[in-house]
């Protein structure tokens, strides 16, 4: 499957996409591209089941959305029945229009679960852990030792539950849960402790015991209250959407140069290196044909049930546009990605061995 | 100077949080939420990026302030804990909304201080979302608020561990509801939910919070309440040995190396 970063770009886009369409035609097929993304994302595995997950989603919130607003919003014109008005909640017109609103909501919910559902599919954890940025480094050397140390501790529980069992204890209630936690526990943090023991032989305290250097801090608090000035100049004063647009850039600029500061000092060791390829490029650009395209052609992405039920327009070029979207699936097609010949893997301190 | 400057980047965090958290109430006093039919999305979208900004903010700096070579390992080891919790939680539904993370991180948060006890909230839901595939929109929601659960654990003091304790359960019965009632808050606008619970921009305050009680009371009340059952149970049973236990580590794990 594609990078992290690619995977990333085309899960936020149809994130967008989803939030963007309202027309049911334009969302259904995004739906079947995302699918498609989910599903070649499951055949990878060997002996994994056809997804229906994504579809058993859909099929379940397509219809509770149509029934809920159905039953809820007593609006539009083509009635189908009328529910008795001393029924509380319910009562009022049930109608065509509001059957259709809420079956398009239910649509949308599915092509975003669906969406980050086909992200976490084809991409394996440590996939994931390369998005950390380098100014994380910390952050991403506790999370490389958490997942690390995860399959131990899942041993660690059942050893300590059969050791228990043979003792004659058996788990009935919470309580029963202490003579199992608290061995886990201790063993956990004697491992923690050696750990630690040789982190800090290795020198990794020295790094460890350095601080944010005066000037991110000085960033990242001018970063923060730009984007809460901004946010509030968005939220109370429409008029000045402009400005405040200006003023939440201003503090993602911030933001980003105090992420760069604190993640400049910081080289990154890898193991094994992933090539960007073209397969990569190739899924950020459909990425980008969606966006652009999306943007140009709004006004018909644009579409109300009511007052009265109309068919939606479908437009070629849109519909274009988001089978775009469907680039990883044809990047697995022609031959997946590989991880590229350790090149360049220049090692430094602990944070590449843990 | 550096204390002042931790000190607004953290009220700077929380307000943006709060803040972006509290939108949907801020309505009647807001014309410049959109939350119109054409595109629902977009304000939920925009608050979640500026959660998700202010989560990695505050990341930033509670990482330069706390993570030593000591920490880093002990961090790591106490995540992978309650992401294993995190995982049985998934395969095995537990009742409600319980989840046996909560009282593991009130712990912890309550033992080693209110940056660690944020950096086990966020690291703990952030490491299980990836390890059970969990990512999406909705998780620097529960970033945000797992962190404040394990900030909040550090700052309980009381004279007397008996108080202490007492102090405990009652934090673990607040966040099991306040966790619902924050992460309810950000869908609620797009929500599909009769009009006696539906969001709508043109009621005032009063009315507005009235019909998020009831949207809360009718689709999360009981879900929270086995959450919050669930975190006081745990932590009358954990609570004691555990934080018996860390505290021996704590110190251990205070070794130095001499120089020379």
């Amino acid at each position: 499957m594609a990078d992290a970063r690619a995977m990333l770009v085309w899960a936020l886009t149809t994130l967008l996409a989803a939030s963007y369409s309202r027309n049911p035609l334009h969302s259904l097929l995004l739906l079947l591209v995302v699918w498609c993304v989910y599903a070649s994302g499951a055949s990878r595995a060997k002996g994994e089941r056809l997804p229906f997950g994504l579809a058993g989603f859909a099929l379940v919130a397509v219809p509770f959305g149509a029934v809920l607003n159905g039953l809820t919003s007593h609006v539009g014109a083509t009635l189908l029945f009328r529910v008795p008005a001393w029924v509380p909640l319910l009562g009022g017109d049930v109608t065509l229009e509001a059957l259709v609103f809420g079956a398009i909501n239910g649509l949308n919910l599915a092509i975003v679960f669906g969406g980050f559902a086909a992200f976490n599919r084809a991409l394996s954890a440590r996939d994931v852990l390369h998005l950390t940025p380098k100014a994380f480094k910390e952050s991403g050397v506790v999370i490389a030792i958490a997942m690390s140390f995860v399959p131990q501790a899942v041993r660690n529980l059942q050893r300590i539950r059969e050791a228990q069992a043979v003792r004659g204890h058996r788990v009935e209630g919470l309580r029963d849960w202490l003579p199992i936690v608290t061995p886990l526990l201790v063993g956990a943090l004697e491992r923690a402790l050696a750990l630690a023991e040789a982190m800090v032989a290795r020198g990794y305290a020295t790094v460890g015991k350095r601080d944010l250097q005066s000037r991110v801090h000085v960033l990242l608090a001018a970063g923060l209250l730009a984007l809460l000035s901004g946010w509030l100049c968005y939220l109370l004063l429409p008029q000045a959407r402009t400005a405040s647009m200006v003023v939440l850039a201003a503090g993602l600029v911030l933001l980003g140069a105090s992420l760069y500061l604190a993640g400049h000092s910081v080289e990154h060791t890898v193991y094994r290196r992933w090539a960007w390829t073209v397969g990569d490029t190739a899924v950020v650009l459909g990425c980008l044909v969606t966006l652009v395209v999306l943007v140009w052609r709004r006004s018909v992405l644009d579409y109300s049930p009511y007052p009265q039920l109309a068919w939606p327009r479908f437009d070629a070029m849109v519909g274009l546009a988001l089978m775009a979207l469907l680039a990883p699936v044809l990047y697995l097609a022609i031959g997946g990605r590989r991880p590229a010949e350790a090149k360049d893997s220049r090692t430094h301190g602990v944070a590449g061995g843990s | 100077m550096r204390r002042y400057l931790a000190s607004a980047i953290y009220a700077l965090g929380a307000a943006i949080g709060v803040l972006v958290l509290l939108y949907p109430l801020l309505g009647p006093l807001s014309p410049g939420i959109s939350l119109g039919e054409s595109q629902p999305w977009s304000t939920p979208l925009l608050t979640a990026g500026m959660l998700g900004l202010s989560v990695l903010a505050l990341l930033l700096e509670a990482q330069g302030q706390t993570l030593s070579a000591k920490a880093i390992a002990m961090l790591g080891v106490l995540v992978a804990l309650t992401s294993v919790l995190r995982f049985i939680e998934v395969a095995m539904p537990l009742p409600g909304g319980f989840s046996p993370i909560f009282a593991v991180i009130i712990i912890a948060g309550h033992v080693f201080g209110a940056r660690f006890g944020f950096l086990m909230g966020t690291f703990s839901l952030l490491t299980s979302a990836v390890i059970t595939g969990g990512v999406g929109p909705w998780l620097p929601f529960q970033m945000f608020a797992a962190g404040w659960v394990g900030l909040t654990s550090g700052w309980v003091r009381c004279k007397g561990r008996g108080w202490e304790r007492y102090a405990l359960y009652g934090l673990g019965a607040i966040w099991g509801f306040l966790y619902g009632i924050v992460i309810n808050l950000y869908f609620w606008p797009i929500a599909m939910a009769p009009q006696e619970q539906a969001w709508d921009r043109g009621l005032g305050l009063g009315e507005m919070l009235g019909r998020y009680a009831t949207f809360y009371a009718a689709t999360s009340l009981a879900w929270d309440v086995a959450r919050a059952v669930g975190n006081v149970a745990l932590l009358a049973i954990l609570a004691a040995p555990m934080a018996k236990v860390l505290l021996r580590f704590r110190q251990r794990f205070r070794f130095e190396v001499a120089d020379g």
